[in-house]
C-alpha cells in the first residue's frame, strides 16, 4: 500500500529517505513523525535506519542502493560510513565511491537487476555500480533529462517516469528494465518523481500533496495492492532470469 | 574525525587547522598552513621543493616501500564493528609504530654509511691547510708531533688526530 506523509511540512519525501527491499534509510529530523511512519510500515520486515550522509539530511538524493548494496558519495564521513555498515545487514555491501558527482541518488536509478545512470559517470564508478549493486548498467536519459535518478522511480515490479517521456522512450526503457513503465506525476503534478516518491516491491511512500488519481496510478504500476513483503517473488524471478540467460 | 594530510608537504592536518581548496572538478586540496597554500598558489611542484615529504620520498631520503605503510589507508568499504578486532587493532598500532621506527633507523643508518669517510677526509684536509693558524710553520718543523701520520685510518675510528692538534 502507498502511504502519504510529509517531512517537516515538506512533501518531497524521496529526498529525505531511501527505501529498498532490504533496508530503509531515513533522515534525522526534528520530529519523530516521519521516522515512525516508516517504522510502523516496515519495522517487521527490514531495518529502518536513521542517518545523515555527508552531514546532510538529503540522503535520498545522495545515495543509491538496492537489496545487494548501498553506494554513498565521497563526501560521506567515516563515522557515517561505519554507522551504516553497523546498522545494515551483512548481505548488503556498503561502498563509498570516489566520483566527482556526489548526488548519486540523482545520477543512478536502480532496481535489484538493472540500473540507469547519468551519462557523465566515470568508467570506474560504472564498474563499481555493477559490482556492488549486482546490476546491469545503462547510461540513459529520461525525457531529455540526464538526472535519471530524479525523474524516475523503479522497482522489480514496475516504474514511474517523467510525464514528458515519449512513447518510444518508454518502450526503450521498459525493454532495458524488463518491467512495465508508466509516465506520471506525484505531489499534485510534480515531475520530479523520485523526490516525491520512495518505493520498494511491496510498499510506497509519497508526499502528502499526492492526489488520489496519482496514488492509484502508483499503486497499479508498482502492483502494491496484491504485494506482500515476501522474498519468494524475488527468488522466483531470479531463477527465471538465470534460466533464460 | 579524520586527520587529513597536507597536499603539499604531506604533514598531518588536524581538525580546525589549515585551509582547503576545492577545484571545480571536485578535487580537494588541503593545506596544513599558509606556507603550503602559498607554495601551491605559486604553482610549485611539491616534488621539486626540497622540504616536502614527496621530494624526500622521490629522492630516496625517506623510507618509501615498507609493509608498515600498508596498514594506514583510506577504506571505502568498511568492516562491521567488532570489539575484539578494534581492541587488537589498538594494540597492534603500538607494535607497528615501533617496528616502523626501528626500520626507519636502519634506513637512515644505511643511507649515512658513506658519510664517515667523507667527513674524515674533509677534516684531514682542513688540518693540513690551516695548521698554520695554530702554530707557525717554523715551529712545526722543529716539533715532529705536528706532522700528520701516514697510516690509513679506518671508518670506525673516531677523529682522534683532530683533537690532538688542538691541544
Amino acid at each position: 500500500m502507498a502511504t502519504r506523509l510529509q517531512f517537516e511540512n515538506n512533501c518531497e519525501v524521496g529526498v529525505f529517505s531511501k527505501l529498498t527491499n532490504a533496508y530503509c534509510l531515513v533522515a534525522i529530523g526534528g520530529s519523530e513523525n516521519f521516522y515512525s511512519t516508516f517504522e510502523t510500515e516496515l519495522a517487521d520486515y527490514i531495518p529502518v535506519v536513521k542517518t545523515s550522509i555527508a552531514g546532510t539530511r538529503i540522503i535520498g538524493r545522495m545515495c543509491a542502493g538496492n537489496k545487494n548494496g548501498l553506494l554513498v558519495p565521497h563526501t560521506t564521513t567515516d563515522q557515517e560510513l561505519q554507522h551504516l555498515r553497523n546498522c545494515l545487514p551483512d548481505s548488503v555491501v556498503v561502498q563509498r565511491i570516489e566520483e566527482k558527482l556526489s548526488a548519486l541518488g540523482n545520477c543512478i536509478a536502480c532496481n535489484d537487476y538493472v540500473a540507469l545512470t547519468h551519462t557523465d559517470l566515470d568508467k570506474e564508478t560504472e564498474e563499481l555500480i555493477a559490482d556492488v549493486l549486482g546490476v546491469e548498467v545503462f547510461r540513459q536519459t529520461i525525457a531529455g533529462n540526464i538526472l535519471v535518478g530524479s525523474y524516475c522511480a523503479i522497482t522489480n515490479k514496475g516504474g514511474l517516469v517523467h510525464p514528458h517521456t515519449s512513447i518510444e522512450d518508454l518502450d526503450e526503457l521498459s525493454t532495458l528494465l524488463q518491467v512495465p513503465l508508466v509516465a506520471g506525476t506525484v505531489n499534485r503534478g510534480s515531475e520530479v518523481i523520485a523526490a516525491g516518491l520512495t518505493v520498494n516491491d511491496w510498499t510506497a511512500f509519497c508526499g502528502s500533496d499526492t492526489t488520489a488519481t496519482e496514488l492509484s496510478v502508483i499503486e497499479s504500476v508498482f502492483r502494491l495492492r496484491e504485494a506482500q513483503p515476501s522474498a519468494i517473488v524475488d527468488e522466483m524471478r531470479k531463477s527465471l532470469i538465470d534460466s533464460t540467460i | 574525525m579524520r586527520i587529513e594530510t597536507c597536499w603539499f608537504c604531506s604533514s598531518k592536518v588536524y581538525p580546525g587547522h589549515g585551509i582547503q581548496y576545492v577545484r571545480n572538478d571536485a578535487k580537494i586540496f588541503r593545506f596544513c598552513r599558509s606556507k603550503c597554500h602559498k607554495n601551491f598558489k605559486m604553482k610549485r611542484n611539491p616534488r621539486k621543493v626540497k622540504w616536502t615529504k614527496s621530494y624526500r620520498k622521490l629522492h630516496g631520503k625517506d623510507m618509501t616501500q615498507d609493509s608498515t605503510f600498508e596498514f594506514e589507508r583510506k577504506r571505502n568499504r568498511p568492516e562491521r564493528y567488532d570489539r575484539n578486532v578494534a581492541e587488537n587493532t589498538l594494540k597492534a598500532i603500538k607494535t607497528i609504530s615501533k617496528v616502523r621506527a626501528s626500520r626507519y633507523d636502519t634506513h637512515i643508518k644505511k643511507r649515512m654509511m658513506g658519510n664517515k669517510r667523507k667527513e674524515l677526509d674533509r677534516d684531514r684536509k682542513e688540518v693540513r691547510q690551516d695548521i698554520d693558524m695554530v702554530k707557525a710553520p717554523s715551529a712545526q718543523n722543529k716539533d715532529p708531533s705536528f706532522t700528520l701520520p701516514k697510516i690509513k685510518i679506518k671508518n670506525s675510528q673516531p677523529l682522534e688526530e683532530n683533537h690532538a692538534m688542538e691541544e
